[in-house]
């Protein structure tokens, strides 16, 4: 029996398992992504105000605090049935874009870009920011610093904090913006859209123009053809903060469009007895497995599926790269829209294209003439009973749905996570990249991280499952033979 | 020297939040004296964000919770350096799934010639319940909190 062990790297941190069974012949059979599961946070959650919720649900995850804040507040507004006033919807929304701008430049230089920089089969050691910087030089590392902080400190104003933010409260947002606040915003706002197209260029130079890595992102390899769900506005543009949920099929039709707090009435959940993550699906086509296609109920929620379920984006650069994006990869226009791209690894291409949506947006708001109007809180008079609430977190879709007694204490609390949305898709995904490297029993060198790279374009947010990290790096893989017997274990671990 | 107390963990996930329970004792204990120079902060964030949190300052003491692969009796106090997560394991919050390793940020914080700190040092309370949540970490690993706090105390003195 061989056993592989991969040098530790650390660019794939998490906590999963991957289990590949492979079928009598030593073909992969099946491919499993298992995340343990956290427990209770219903009963921990039930019995408080439910004003805790946007300051306790920032808790759950250390990468997207400002996620969960914004749609703990959002569901605030509907349980407490009050209208933010519209300034306060503006200052939610630029904070909510200028936190964009640092979550996608990070997970593109630090996640995506090594791939694509050091190339898919450089050194596991070489193959992370550290390495880029290396590559590229230490100018672009300072930019992707400078670009998280001025973000930071624009986060820090506005939520009233830096990390856990704490401004958001039924019926608005605690603080207003001065003038002085407003122009160090907009400075960091037009600073965020030269970075951002800075970046755009950086992957036409380094991906776009070399035809092998084109080759790679058009590979069947990496591709499955599912359904799309996104945010947009009234004009089906894609929208970060609200608006309805747009799902598109895997021809680009629209399937469905509806408000967040009708997702019970389209959204299902499939269990499978190996996992304690639930899979959700869309209850209008049906659970068909774990497959591709029209029949099939498996959606997306990630950058890619974002531009896929959108007709376009709200901000003029950005409508520029969109096009730009659709056309490269060799998608039609059909009926006044794009056919979807359903390569997943151009999800990296997408989410640089939000992150130059996310800082156009931003400078418009901050340079809306309203965005100083210091009345940020209608007052709360009606009785609370029960709120939806959600936002496009990075990582997908995220849905916060409160129900309370009539003191406000909460009685119900369920959340669909961004990554529980793709948690189908990312273990088709993975078994399709186990498969092209797994044959009569031979594993292909090069396995660890060909499945990295088919899981980590959706930036898979496990904390949000699981949070914690054990003491040691954290993928492995398991490879059973058709007995379920251990033939292999490949791991990053340190022992 | 200017320094920064980090308190890692989630203050809502039992043992977790240890080190956050830490941070927050040694803040009111500070709160009694003037130290200008001390900055205490907790927060649940590693990598990059968790390197970008000590720019600035000349020393850096960070409490964490560890779960040992071979597992030491949950409240087990180890003093670590930046050294020992790069060879032997990284804490709880040390890495993140999103972008790198503390290790990683840090080395690229240096070649980035940001002002780090150049003395760093890691208290990793071992733990057992990071699944459940809780705000309360169990008897064993509370037990940890006030003896850390009387080390990082008697650091900084």
């Amino acid at each position: 029996m061989k056993r592989v062990t991969i040098d530790p790297i650390t660019r794939l941190e998490g906590h999963g398992r991957i289990e590949i069974f492979l079928n009598e012949e030593g073909n992969v059979d099946n491919a499993y992504l298992q995340i343990p599961e956290l427990r209770g946070f219903e009963q921990f959650s039930v019995g408080r105000p439910v004003e805790e919720m946007p300051r306790i649900t920032n808790r759950i995850c250390g990468v997207c605090p400002e996620a969960h804040h914004m749609a703990a507040t959002k569901a605030l507004d509907a349980l407490f049935h009050v209208e933010p006033p519209s300034v306060a919807k503006k200052i939610r929304e630029m904070f909510y874009a200028s936190f964009y701008c640092t979550d996608h430049t990070v997970h593109f230089y630090a996640l995506g870009a090594p791939d694509f920089v050091i190339g898919p089969d450089g050194p596991p050691a070489e193959r992370n920011i550290l390495g880029v910087i290396h590559k590229v030089g230490v100018e672009i590392g300072k930019e992707v610093i400078f670009c998280r902080k001025r973000n930071h400190e624009v986060i820090a104003m506005l939520g009233g904090r830096g990390i856990h933010p704490v401004a958001g409260l039924p019926g608005g947002w605690s603080k207003a913006i001065n003038e002085e606040e407003r122009q160090e915003i907009e400075k960091a706002a037009r600073e965020n859209v030269d970075f951002a197209l800075f970046s755009l260029k950086l992957f036409a130079d380094v991906v776009l123009a070399n035809q092998s890595y084109v080759d790679l992102i058009l590979s069947d390899a990496f591709t499955h053809n599912t359904y799309y769900m996104g945010t947009v506005d009234e004009n089906n543009l894609i929208n970060f903060y609200d608006g309805k949920i747009r799902v598109t099929d895997p021809e680009g039709n629209e399937f469905v469009k509806y408000d967040s707090k009708d997702y019970a009435e389209h959204i299902a959940e499939h269990v499978e007895p190996w996992s304690y993550l639930k899979f959700p699906y869309l209850k209008g086509v049906g659970w068909k497995g774990f497959v591709d296609g029209m029949d099939s109920g498996v959606y997306c929620a990630t950058p890619l599926s974002r531009l896929n379920a959108s007709d376009g984006m709200a901000t003029p650069k950005a409508q520029e790269e969109f096009e730009k994006f659709y056309e490269t990869l060799g998608s039609e226009k059909v009926n006044g829209r794009y056919k979807p791209v359903h390569h997943r690894l151009a999800t990296h291409w997408a989410r640089l294209v939000e992150l130059l949506y996310a800082s156009e947006r931003m400078l418009e708001l901050a340079t809306d003439p309203e965005i100083t109007d210091p009345n940020v809180r209608s007052p709360v008079t009606e009785t609370p009973d029960e709120g939806i609430g959600s936002v496009e977190a990075p990582r997908g879709t995220l849905t916060h749905h409160y129900k309370t007694d009539e003191n406000g204490i909460l009685t119900d609390v369920n959340l669909i996570v961004g990554t529980t949305n793709n948690y189908a898709p990312i273990n088709m995904s993975v078994k399709k990249a186990a498969e092209n490297l797994i044959t009569g029993g031979n594993v292909t060198e090069g396995l660890l991280n060909m499945v990295e790279m088919a899981f980590r374009n959706y930036d898979p947010c496990m904390s949000c499952a699981t949070h914690s990290l054990p003491g040691q790096m954290p993928l492995e893989i398991v490879i059973r033979d058709s007995n379920g017997e251990e033939l292999e274990r490949l791991s990053q671990f340190i022992d | 020297m200017k320094t920064i107390i980090i308190g890692l963990g989630n203050p809502i996930l039992t043992d977790d939040g240890v080190g956050v329970l830490c941070a927050l004792e040694i803040e009111k204990l500070l709160s009694f004296e003037i130290q200008a120079d001390i900055d205490v902060t907790e927060a649940s964030v590693g990598g990059i964000r968790l390197m970008e949190t000590m720019v600035g300052y000349d020393r850096a003491i960070i409490i964490d919770a560890i779960m040992s692969k071979n597992g030491h009796k949950p409240g087990t106090i180890q003093i670590l350096t930046l050294d020992d997560l790069r060879n032997i394991s990284p804490t709880q919050h040390s890495t993140t799934t999103h972008d790198t390793s503390l290790v990683t940020a840090f080395d690229m914080g240096t070649r980035l010639g940001l002002h780090l700190p150049s003395q760093i040092q890691i208290y990793a309370i071992e733990v057992e319940n990071v699944y459940d949540f809780s705000e309360k970490p169990n008897p064993e690993v509370a037990k940890a909190i006030p003896i850390v706090t009387s080390m990082v105390m008697q650091d900084i003195q």
